[in-house]
């Protein structure tokens, strides 16, 4: 048929159909691409941007059930409960953000019985009023928790009650009441304790006046370390939601204290840069609600760098030994076409091989050998960073040794033949003359390997990436670089705050906050490499 | 004018083996089934300039790269016979082929400088030979590049990638690159097909002069370039040495007529 039609057309008509057939669907790529960055872009800084707290007054049914993280059933709200009975209208402080169905509205808001936040999915026509709430503010914890409330003035030890207005002052003075009490624990209480666990292990008398007096300086300091505390713990933010019950919150506890509703734009970029620096530098908290994604952050970039040493050797050797080593033969075709192909096989195939393989026959028998003093608590047989950077490291390595013989293959036969004709053997030729020319084609194998690797996450879950990871794979401590912990990795993130979304929309946004730093990650590392690719081209390949 | 220095030639006939830089027995070369050169014996005179002409695909090229067993490179290449340079046939196994390619220098058609300095390109070899110290490297650079009468354009850009160059300056450093290796013999194929008269003239000049130091091949298309820098010609037809004689007796009367006939132009 299409032939047929096609047959009618003259030339030019051919060919400008041609034209617009490729240019329609080149568009409809460019228009994915895109939507794709604004979504991320837009949903994960929107993570980082201050939300407003309105008022929020609601018809609401059958009282008190408003549990944590509850969503109402519709039916049941709408037909089944007559709301004449039970009708109520309720206030509550509350972010509020618009559903994906339109006759809906997502609420994110605290009152007495939630006072760190719930969420609510409220139908439009139960909303009486929506008021900007000028005085509530989002006070968040150290411990990753949030609090949305109206601060109404602080209550000293002594009972006083003091005008907000002093707040960042008290905020220091109780600050520098945790660093004392810091600073005794560190100074005094743990060295003292340490001597006295010595004389336990010596058996010392429990009577031994050296020993008494050790315990009585204990015992003076960990007096004052109590008093300390509870003076510390008597400074307290008095707060009211948006009914006016009273809630109080220890000031040590407070992290910042934002004011979101009347801020103004220089002072909500201000608060939105805080955050990101917070989201950059801190660790999760809140079972990866809120927080940070540091310790993701560093665990990719470390595995990626670890993978990328791995593979980069091996693929180069590789595709030297195939593309100027391997003798034309039948076999060689064959090891080719399956390199390619191995390019495709499923990730998550790799992750079991790596688990399979790497963890536990590699990292058993490693265990038996060098750590058989630990066992059966395993060190190096049980999954952990260095086994997940091989493990990419063999799903990449098809990428690189493609690239690699590509590159190879594009040193002129002339510059070869000009090495050799100047007395250097096969080896010297390929190390002084055909590796600096394909580096270009090498740096893009390893684009590619890094770019892959950054983004993927179900291998990784089977060798070494978790949730969450009590420790840094680098750290002080001897051997500073600490391969067979587990470590934290953004895709794997991204994954488990995927599943807290369905009932989080803070959590929904951290997800969108990591993928778009995974995206900046990934164009960052690409970026670097580039670069280098291009100095690299420049300094081979000027023609 | 050059004729002027020609006055001691000798027939190649009575070329004896004290007189003779490279002397080819009964070589012959296939590229698989495909019998590229035929029962070739020549003897190529000592510190003269032997040009070897003929028809595209008769197997010049293939020749000088048996004097540096360049066709080594190819998958599928075989050849029979002896290629002897200082009295050793270079055919046998216990050739050291990185010392012999040394001994033999070579340069090709198109200039292919590596992409790195100009310096780096002219130390090259020598680095390969093992030649460390900055010192001996810089002299030999400086009169690597003197010989290749290429110094006074480059001596303040030594350190520069050699891709900045022109295609005439490319030749003459990769010529200054062999020459760095003070070579016995020095293999021109086609160097000068790429570039203008007034550059292929200055290496043309060049050869004259570095007639002294060592013997030169040079595969051409070029009749008068031929006539005009060589001391011995030799035509080539499919893979049959035709006919070898000093140039002027072949360019001036050839025994041949096939020589003849290419030498005229009249076929081709
Ligand atoms: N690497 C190779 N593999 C197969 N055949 C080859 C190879 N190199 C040359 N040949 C063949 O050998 C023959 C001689 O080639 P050669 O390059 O020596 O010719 P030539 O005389 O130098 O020609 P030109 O003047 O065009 O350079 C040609 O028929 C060519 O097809
Ligand atoms: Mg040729």
């Amino acid at each position: 048929m299409a032939k047929l039609r096609l047959s009618g057309l003259n030339a030019v008509q051919r060919q400008s159909l041609v034209i617009s057939l490729t240019a329609f669907f080149t568009g409809l790529l460019l228009i994915a691409l895109i939507s794709v960055l604004v979504l991320i872009t837009a949903r994960g800084g929107a993570y980082f941007w201050p939300k407003p707290i309105y008022s929020v007054a609601l018809t609401h049914i059958s009282p008190p059930a408003l549990a944590t993280d509850q969503v109402l059933p519709k039916e049941a709200a709408s037909k089944e409960t007559t709301p004449r009975e039970t009708e109520q209208v309720v206030t509550l402080l509350a972010n509020v953000f618009d559903d994906e169905a339109k006759s809906e509205i997502r609420l994110k808001y605290a009152d007495a019985l939630n006072p760190y936040g719930a969420q609510l999915l409220v139908e439009r026509e139960r909303i009486k009023r929506i008021d900007l709430a000028k005085n509530s503010a989002e006070i968040k914890l150290n411990d990753g928790r949030q609090v949305m409330a109206v601060p109404e003035n602080v209550v000293t030890p002594e009972g006083a009650n003091i005008p907000l207005a002093k707040l960042p002052q008290i905020m220091e003075s109780v600050a520098l009441i945790s660093d004392e009490i810091t600073k005794l624990n560190k100074q005094f209480l743990a060295p003292i304790h340490e001597s006295l666990s010595r004389f336990d292990n010596r058996d010392v008398a429990a009577d031994a006046p050296a020993r008494e007096k050790l315990v009585a300086q204990f015992n003076e300091y960990q007096q004052r370390v109590r008093s300390l505390e509870t003076q510390r713990d008597q400074y307290k933010l008095a707060v009211s939601f948006a009914e006016g019950q009273p809630f109080s919150i220890p000031i040590f506890t407070i992290q910042s204290v934002d004011f979101v509703s009347r801020l103004t734009g220089f002072e909500k970029w201000q608060v939105a840069i805080g955050e990101v620096f917070v989201f950059l530098t801190e660790s999760p908290k809140q079972a990866n609600t809120s927080g940070g994604v540091f310790p993701a952050l560093f665990g990719t970039v470390l595995m990626v760098f670890i993978m990328t040493i791995i593979v980069t050797p091996f693929g180069v050797m590789a595709a030297i030994y195939l593309s100027e080593y391997a003798p034309n033969t039948a076999l060689t075709t064959i090891i080719r076409v399956s390199v390619s192909n191995m390019a495709g096989v499923p990730s998550i195939v790799y992750g079991v091989f790596g688990l399979g393989f790497f963890v536990y026959t590699l990292g058993g028998s490693i265990d038996s050998l060098f750590f058989s003093d630990t066992l059966p608590a395993p060190t190096m047989g049980s999954p952990g960073i260095f086994w997940a950077a091989l493990t990419m490291a063999i799903l990449t390595l098809p990428v690189v040794i493609v690239a690699t013989e590509e590159g190879l293959r594009r040193v002129p036969e002339g510059l070869k033949a000009g090495s050799y004709a100047l007395g250097a053997t096969k080896i010297e030729t390929i190390v002084r003359t055909i590796l600096p020319i394909a580096s270009p084609g090498i740096m893009t194998g390893v684009i590619l390997a890094i770019a892959r690797a950054a983004g993927e996450v179900a291998p990784l879950m089977l060798v070494g990436a978790v949730k969450f990871a009590p420790a840094l794979p680098i750290d002080g401590e001897f051997p500073f670089l600490h391969l067979d912990r587990q470590f934290m990795h953004l895709g794997v993130l991204i994954y488990d705050s995927a599943f807290h979304s369905q009932t989080d929309a803070k959590s929904a946004s951290m997800m969108f906050a990591a993928c778009l730093l995974l995206l900046v990650v990934v164009f960052v590392l690409n970026i670097l490499a580039v670069l280098l690719r291009t100095r690299l081209r420049k300094r081979y390949l000027k023609g | 004018m050059l004729k002027l220095f020609k006055h001691n030639i000798q027939p190649v006939s009575e070329l004896s083996s004290a007189q003779t830089a490279v002397e080819v027995n009964a070589l012959n070369l296939w590229f698989g089934d495909k019998h590229v050169l035929k029962d070739i014996t020549m003897r190529i005179p000592k510190n003269k300039v032997t040009a070897l002409i003929g028809q595209s695909g008769c197997g010049k090229s293939t020749l000088i790269n048996c004097f540096n067993r360049l066709n080594d490179l190819y998958d599928g290449c075989q050849y029979k016979g002896e290629v002897i340079i200082d009295g050793k046939n270079i055919n046998s196994k216990k050739t050291n082929v990185s010392r012999l390619r040394a001994k033999v220098g070579m340069v090709f058609q198109r200039p292919n400088p590596f992409p790195m300095s100009i310096y780096e390109n002219v130390c090259y070899g020598l680095k390969l030979q093992g030649v460390r110290e900055r010192r001996n490297l810089d002299d030999a650079v400086e009169s690597a590049l003197k010989q290749a009468a290429l110094w006074d354009e480059v001596k303040d850009r030594l350190f520069e990638p050699a891709m900045t160059l022109s295609g005439g300056q490319q030749q003459r450093l990769v010529i200054a690159r062999a020459l760095s290796l003070k070579p016995e013999v020095l293999l021109l194929d086609e160097p000068t097909s790429a570039l203008d008269p007034l550059t292929t003239l200055f290496i043309e000049e060049l050869m004259e002069s570095l007639k002294k130091q060592c013997t030169i091949v040079i595969v051409t298309h070029n009749m008068q370039q031929a006539a005009r820098v060589s001391d011995y010609t030799a035509f080539f037809h499919q893979g049959k040495l035709v006919e070898y004689a000093d140039s002027d007796t072949l360019f001036t009367m050839p025994e041949k007529k096939q020589t003849e006939d290419y030498i005229t132009g009249r076929y081709g």
